[in-house]
């Protein structure tokens, strides 16, 4: 049997005390019957001999000698010492001590690691455990992202845009996608300015001009940005002729400016009529100011 | 999307992430996400480069660097294979490819790879660990003996003392690390896991708390967390802390998801455990063991059997679990050679220095001299865990039979009848040795009852033999003359006649010593007139001639 020992008791908490066969511990109150247990119980032998005893209070006929009976019935009684009870085995049955469920921890860093392609030290495992943080972007946000944030538009880049499993289970996920797109929506430029100052709307200003004018701008063209001014005397320039007013500011002037050579670049109407006058020459009389926005695109 | 992790997890250069996305102006730079660890970021942003165009120098080497420290190994292995298929491959991939491999449980590859690698000490290290997978203890002294004074390679020794179950000699490695190096915080995590393992729970918190002050957010110091409390605390305790962690985590973070969902059963008490664990099987080493106690804990103790017979223990939760099912099984079907495997698996667990003064180890001993019968021994080691068990139904029976066989009846029967178990209140053993109990303690007539509320079987017939007996030989003859009436009644064997015989008498005689009330005769007549053996009618004659001296009514 294994030896008592001396335990840290205070540091492990789970840890038990020592089996003990002596009474001096001081934990409970019915140790002081288990004396008799353990003192007979240093060897199976003595063991066998103490199963194998009456216990105490067995029934001892010589007890009841005593009695006042008649012969006859102290005859009677020999039936009982006639009969020798059986010793019956019980079974003993283990109930197995099934242990607690057991939680993982997982190994400690072995330090296998893939390290940077650079050469440089990562740090992974030492300073900081080699685990990804819990704050990961999504992938598709931050996709969204790049492809906005990007100076090549129009990337045809295929997306992948995942599914969110048991969304009725999950609204986390879902009010953080709603968060991240609408965040992406804030930072893109809006769609609509709000002019500080009256400007004419793009439609008025895609008007045609009198066809006087019209004859002119055939003849003389219009000042190109090889004139010899600063680029803000060639804004107002520009922008008089095509009746944009300018205030204190170019900003807004310049947006209109581009709105409007936007609308006409972006217009099936126009696109056509520059196409069918590249495919006919010499140029008709028809230059409007779907020509004054192919001279400005070269700026 | 929580965006407030305020500490650069590496370098303390790094701007802080939510600057970069809350005005969402400028666009992430790979140092940037890779120093929040946001490999799933890293990655996004080299895809996006290289279907643009804007190819980096070892676009392919990042993303598997990315993928694989953000724990997606499949990822990372598409890149690597891909690079080595390459004609111009830089040798240096076939370790990062044989690391891969490694975490994926692939180690037949992963040998062949690294040893197409350069020597490197890397490579050394993962030579090391498969060694240690392999069980070939010559490589592994050979490995070992490369490796160097250098940080790295000591850290990766201390793995695989902590892999063999060798806590302390892991923990002195990380503290003279500590000593020169305060700054490495992880290792702080290394100490915590190596004190849990000792169960030392309080002191792993404490040393996990340091890391955790630093980085709140950690996902394998929560989780520890999480363990420490369910060892100290409770599972709902323990539960609180993984739910935490998964709040915080944000919805596109992947890693230790396993491990998680794994815990989660386990601190709900085995809740989901068919769902859950059998996919787990292998891939987290735990989660066998939980499919075992949770089979043992629905009594399907074959299917228990069945998942773990081929389990080459080397833990001492495995020894112990292969000891109780080996106990279960064999105590099932009858088997010895079950028995004894129990038995000598409690012993070794028991008698181990790291276990014997645990309560697993403890109980091991209990078992142990408990299946060889050594009931005085079994009280020894169950008295010394017995605080930890008032209420345990499993401690009571085993403790109240040891107390039973050592002939400490009263105190045996006051344990028996703690136990609320329905299933071992239905026991034929507990009912056997309650019963024993009752009648060594003067109690004849609940023993009766305990009798009297069986079905008519095998057991209750058992039963009854045993307590006409055990009754006879206390001198409770009443109980013992009813007893032998009812097996007289179905088996007409001589010898219950002459029990009940005996029996009647005896109360004849316990009425003459006044210990018996008189009026008890007229039942006993009652008794002795249902068989027909001439014997019968001397003595009622005998005994109604006293009654009518005395003046007895019979």
């Amino acid at each position: 049997m294994a030896e008592p020992r001396a335990l840290e008791e205070e540091a492990a908490p789970r840890r038990a005390a020592a089996p003990s066969e002596d009474d001096d511990d001081d934990d409970d109150d019915d140790d002081d019957d288990d004396e008799d247990d353990s003192s007979e119980s240093d060897s199976a032998d003595d063991e066998e001999e103490e199963r194998g005893a009456p216990p105490a209070g067995a029934y001892n006929p010589a007890d009841y000698d005593y009695l006042p009976v008649s012969t006859e019935i102290k005859e009677l009684f020999e039936y009982i010492r006639r009969y020798t009870p059986q010793i019956i085995e019980i079974e003993h049955k283990l109930q197995p001590f099934i242990p607690d469920f057991i939680p993982a921890v997982g190994d400690i860093d072995a330090f296998l690691k893939v390290p940077r392609p650079d050469g440089k030290p990562d740090s992974l495992g030492l300073l900081v455990l080699d685990e990804p943080s819990t704050k990961q972007s999504d992938p598709t946000v931050l996709s969204l992202w790049l492809t906005e944030n990007s100076k090549q538009h129009n990337i045809a880049q295929q997306i992948k845009v995942k599914s969110i499993e048991n969304a009725e289970k999950n609204p986390k996920a879902i009010d953080s996608w709603i968060e991240s797109i609408s965040e992406l929506h804030r930072c893109k430029a809006p769609a609509t300015v709000h002019y500080t100052r009256p400007m004419p709307d793009i439609e008025t200003l895609m008007q045609e001009w009198l066809p006087e004018f019209e004859e002119l701008l055939g003849k003389v063209g219009l000042p190109t940005a090889e004139i010899n001014c600063g680029l803000a005397e060639y804004i107002d320039m520009i922008c008089a002729i095509l009746d944009i007013p300018v205030y204190k500011s170019r900003i807004q002037p310049l947006h209109v400016l581009f709105s409007l050579y936007s609308e006409f670049k972006n217009s099936q109407h126009f696109k056509s009529l520059a196409e069918g006058k590249k495919a006919r020459s010499p140029p008709s009389n028809l230059p409007s100011q779907a020509a004054e926005a192919e001279v400005l695109s070269f700026t | 999307m929580m965006l407030s992790r305020a500490k650069p997890a590496v370098g303390g250069a790094a701007p802080p992430g939510d600057r970069r996305r809350k005005k969402g102006k400028k666009v992430p730079q790979l140092e940037e996400l890779l120093a929040l660890r946001d490999f799933t970021g890293a990655i996004a942003l080299l895809e996006f480069k290289r279907q643009v165009g804007e190819q980096e120098e070892d676009a392919d080497l990042w993303i598997g660097y990315s993928a694989f420290h953000l724990g997606d190994y499949k990822r990372a292995l598409e890149e690597y294979e891909a690079l080595t298929k390459k004609p111009a491959c830089n040798p240096d991939v076939w370790v990062n490819l044989a690391c891969t491999y490694f975490f994926l449980g692939m180690y037949t590859q992963a040998e062949q790879a690294a040893l197409k690698a350069p020597k490197s000490r890397l490579q050394n290290r993962l030579l090391f660990h498969l060694a240690h997978k392999f069980s070939d203890e010559k490589k592994l002294m050979s490995f070992h003996q490369n490796l160097q004074d250098i940080t790295e390679d000591q850290l990766s020794l201390a793995s695989i003392h902590y892999m063999r179950s060798h806590y302390q000699e892991a923990i002195d490695i990380y503290k003279r690390i500590l000593l020169d190096n305060r700054e490495y915080l992880a290792l702080n995590v290394y100490v915590a896991l190596c004190y849990y393992k000792l169960d030392y729970y309080d002191v792993s918190q404490e040393v996990l708390a340091v890391y955790l002050q630093q980085v709140p957010d950690s996902t394998i110091a929560l989780n520890l967390k999480a363990c420490n409390h369910f060892r100290l605390y409770n599972g709902k305790a323990a539960e609180a802390e993984l739910k935490s962690l998964m709040d915080s985590a944000s919805s596109s973070f992947e890693f230790a998801k396993e491990l998680i969902k794994h815990n989660l059963v386990v601190f709900r008490g085995g809740e989901g455990a068919l769902q859950v664990l059998p996919p787990l099987v292998d891939v987290i080493p735990e989660a066998r063991l939980n499919l075992v106690i949770y089979y043992l804990r629905q009594d399907d103790v074959q299917e228990a059997y069945n998942l773990i017979k081929d389990l080459e223990p080397t833990t001492p939760q495995e020894y112990i679990l292969k000891g109780v099912v080996n106990a279960a099984l064999g105590q099932e079907i009858g088997s010895r050679d079950h028995l004894k495997i129990a038995q000598q698996f409690f012993q070794l667990v028991g008698g181990s220095a790291s276990e014997c003064d645990t309560i697993p180890g403890r109980q091991c001993m209990a078992s142990c001299f408990f299946l060889l019968r050594q009931f005085g021994d079994v009280l020894i080691y169950l008295n010394s865990v017995k605080s930890y068990f008032y209420n345990d139904d499993t401690f009571n029976f085993n403790y109240a039979q040891a107390k039973a066989a050592m002939g400490n009846s009263s105190e045996a029967e006051e344990v028996f009848l703690l136990i609320q178990s329905e299933k071992i209140k239905n026991d034929f053993v507990y009912l056997s040795w309650l019963a024993r109990c009752y009648i060594i303690n003067k109690k004849p007539q609940l023993a009766w009852k305990l009798y009297l509320k069986m079905e008519t079987s095998g057991e209750s017939f058992s039963l009854l033999q045993l307590i006409a007996n055990d009754c006879y030989k206390m001198g409770q003859f009443y109980y013992s003359a009813k007893a032998f009436d009812v097996l007289e009644r179905l088996d007409s064997n001589p010898e219950y006649w002459e029990g009940k015989r005996g029996a009647c008498v005896g109360v004849f005689q316990m009425i003459l010593a006044g210990r018996e009330a008189k009026e008890t005769l007229r039942e006993v007549l009652h008794l002795l007139r249902s068989t027909g053996n001439p014997q019968v009618e001397y003595i009622i004659r005998i005994m109604k001639k006293w009654a009518k001296e005395n003046r007895v009514p019979v």
